[in-house]
């Protein structure tokens, strides 16, 4: 066995000797090779963990929304966030309980302009300038920023995402809808026509109107009615176009579901049928959509002798002078306005982006019909955007009770319009030179000056 | 003859009956439909009248609410703030309640209304003062400062309904207790105590429900350990329907388990020893 393998080997050492020694000697030209270097360098992001953040927010509320949040669009943030849905007053009593201890639990608030103008005046917002610049290149239009620095020249919060007011159809409607109506361009007086033709074929007062104590009419008034008919809010308040704003309600209360007056979220009596059309925050009709998305149509808002007035919402990020993670909660604001971010927000719960995105190919047949009325509302030629009341700090209520008041006065009550608004303007001027609030769009600019109701 | 004498007695009974299941159904009947509403598909909510069996049959609304964010672990908030609340306002008002029954004392009068006087302050102008004590004294957002609180709202309850108790109880029997070698603690411990039982349950009662219930002070003193109502009370009222009666139903059980489980107490409503 061993003389095999040294046979092996000797033949093996002398076949190589044998080939190597008949080799030819040739010098070959250097050659140049071209070397392809194929590298992976792991370029791992450095692991950046925000720790524990509290985010209250007065927004997305309602229990499937907020585990959306949770779930869904804080899925990728790096960091410990613990979303945290509260009342408005809970809310604002605790940030002033915080800041009065000087000590704080809650590191970012989530709330819509109202809230933080009356926050911004008692100090206990941080100035987010910095982080303003930080986040030029998102596209925030600058109408929304200015709003945020409430009169200032500091500011308070960082635009997040907007909704607005549209009108909600059950397609049963439809067949009464009066001939040459445009469903995606009515008017007041179609929908009058339409509700009285509803109201006198069926019987029944298929209108609904969210008048119930946390319904949102006020801001039918503030941001529909009165700048469609009168072309203003503050300085139109008492004239007689806003007269016959009011006049209009008045005449069309009858073809109004008399219950309206406990209706707070429209989607609900619009799934029960209780009502087949109502005008309603996007987010309170948005159940509807969802839940039977061919039943039901999204059309823009009617339009006025001045224009079809509508008003965009906007919520806002800020964060407490006692926050205790600020790195944390600048991420998380910078983060939450991030366009893929916003673009799932939109999917997710269905607030529209504040920030230029390329809409998605996919979001629910729900959130789609929400989205077509609100971008056809926007654009809609004689589109009249009306601003939520500005610079009325802790006033807001009061300004929204001028307007409460006013309709029941003149439409439950059945007073007489003029004297009614005479009346209640004299309040709203005291409300406008008490904030010293400057008017806001659409009523023309009292640069600087206190808003005055002609 | 013993028929005819029997009918007003049948025909009362009759009656009686038809009367108890008329008051069960009162309030057996909302108790069902949220039962049915919290367990039937999704849309079925919306559908009028309200159906009476849930079809189908599904726990995905229920699944949805117990799997959002800290409703377990608010629940668990919720028994531990109860738990202790119940301890602790027995142990205080308890006593009280046995002082004002037994003892004649100058000022008896006036703490009886001092006690009951504490009710009297609207909780919601306490709110941020409350807070910012709290903050302070480095006692916010904890279940046990929570339990502080409820038990400081109970004691009032509590003291009054147990002084109630106690005083039904006739005080010759702790007296003849004594007589025959008791000590008063002994007389109070195996005579009155037993005794009072039953009305001592009653206002363990009233304070589980009262802790159980609590939002206000829950909300304001807490923000990470919140107790299941101050989670979900006011957020429920903003929810889709299904989910409100999915919350409500589950709100709403730990209350009817704990009387089930009290109940046996409470046949003797406190104070009516008939024993």
């Amino acid at each position: 066995m061993n003389k095999l393998l040294v046979k092996v080997l000797v033949l093996m050492v002398s076949i190589s000797l044998f080939a190597a020694a008949c080799q030819p000697q040739v010098t070959q030209p250097p050659k140049e090779v071209q070397v392809i270097v194929t590298q992976i360098v792991e370029v791992a992001p450095p692991v950046v963990d925000y720790g524990d953040i509290v985010w209250l927010s007065t927004q997305l509320r309602p229990v499937q929304e907020a585990e959306k949040v949770r779930g869904v669009i804080l899925d990728k943030f790096p960091g410990n966030v613990e979303f945290i849905p509260e009342d408005e007053g809970p809310f604002h009593d605790r940030i002033t309980a915080e800041v009065q201890a000087n000590q704080g639990t809650v590191d970012v608030l989530g709330a819509l302009h109202g809230n933080f103008s009356t926050m911004g005046p008692k100090d206990q917002l941080q100035d987010l300038t910095a982080l303003r610049s930080s986040l030029a290149d998102r596209g925030i239009p600058d109408a929304f920023w200015d709003v945020a620095q409430l009169n200032t020249d500091k500011t308070y919060y960082v635009p997040w995402m907007q909704a607005t007011y549209i009108l909600a159809i059950n397609k049963k409607a439809l067949e009464y809808l009066p001939a040459g109506a445009d469903v995606n361009a009515l008017t007041y007086d179609d929908l009058m026509a339409w509700a009285k033709n509803i109201k006198d074929t069926t019987g029944d007062a298929k209108f609904g109107f969210p008048a119930g104590e946390s319904g949102l009419l006020h801001r039918f008034f503030q941001g529909f009615l009165v700048p469609s008919f009168s072309g203003g809010v503050v300085t139109t308040f008492a004239s007689d176009d806003a007269a016959q704003g009011w006049q209009w309600l008045k005449d069309f209360w009858p073809y109004v579901n008399p219950q309206s007056t406990t209706y707070n979220f429209m989607q609900e009596q619009l799934l029960n049928e209780e009502v087949w059309i109502a005008w309603d925050h996007t987010a309170r009709l948005k159940d509807a959509f969802e839940a039977l998305p061919d039943d039901f149509l999204a059309v823009p808002v009617p339009a006025g002798p001045k224009g079809r007035a509508f008003m965009p919402v906007i919520a806002g990020l800020a964060i407490p002078v006692t926050s205790t993670n600020q790195a944390g909660a600048e991420a998380l604001i910078a983060y939450l306005t991030e366009p893929q971010i916003q673009v799932t927000t939109l999917r997710e719960v269905g607030f529209f982006p504040i920030v230029a995105v390329d809409y998605p190919g996919y979001v629910s047949p729900g959130i789609k019909l929400e989205g077509e009325a609100v971008t056809l509302q926007a654009g809609a030629p004689d589109a009249l955007p009306a601003l939520l009341p500005q610079g009325l700090a802790d006033k807001g209520g009061d300004f929204n009770k001028v307007f409460r008041d006013t309709f029941t006065s003149i439409v439950l009550n059945g007073e007489d319009i003029n004297t009614v608004l005479d009346e209640q303007k004299v309040i709203l001027q005291s409300i406008m030179d008490a904030t010293g609030a400057p008017c806001w769009s659409p009523d023309p600019d009292s640069v600087g000056k206190a808003c005055q109701v002609k | 003859m013993k028929s005819r004498a029997s009918f007003p007695r049948v025909l009362g009974r009759i009656l009686t009956y038809v009367l108890a299941i008329l008051i069960a159904l009162w309030i057996l009947a909302p108790i069902y439909l949220i039962g049915v509403s919290a367990f039937g598909e999704k849309l079925s909510a919306y559908t009028y009248p309200r159906p009476f069996w849930p079809a189908p049959f599904t726990i995905e609304t229920m699944s949805f609410f117990l799997k959002s964010g800290g409703v377990i672990k608010s629940v668990q908030s919720s028994v531990i703030v109860a738990m202790i609340t119940l301890v602790l306002s027995t142990l205080i008002g308890a006593p009280a309640g046995y002082t004002i029954a037994r003892f004649i004392f100058s000022g008896r009068d006036a703490f009886r209304l001092i006690v009951v006087s504490t009710r009297s302050f609207p909780i919601v102008i306490l709110s941020i003062p409350l807070a910012v004590t709290f903050i302070e004294w480095g006692m916010y957002d904890s279940v046990y400062s929570l339990a502080l609180m409820h038990t400081a709202l109970a004691l009032p309850f509590t003291i009054l309904i147990t002084s109630s108790v106690f005083a039904s109880i006739p005080r010759d029997l702790e007296e003849a207790a004594q007589t025959l070698g008791c000590s008063q603690l002994e007389a109070f411990l195996r005579i009155s105590l037993p005794l009072a039982l039953p009305g001592l349950a009653a206002a363990t009662l009233f304070t589980f429900v009262l802790s159980w219930n609590e939002v206000f002070a829950a909300v304001i003193l807490t923000v990470r350990n919140r107790t299941l109502p101050a989670l979900v009370l006011t957020v429920l009222s903003e929810s889709q329907l299904p989910y409100r009666f999915a919350g409500g139903f589950f709100m709403m059980v730990p209350s009817l388990i704990f009387m089930l489980f009290i109940r046996r107490y409470l046949l003797n409503l406190w104070g009516r020893v008939t024993k």
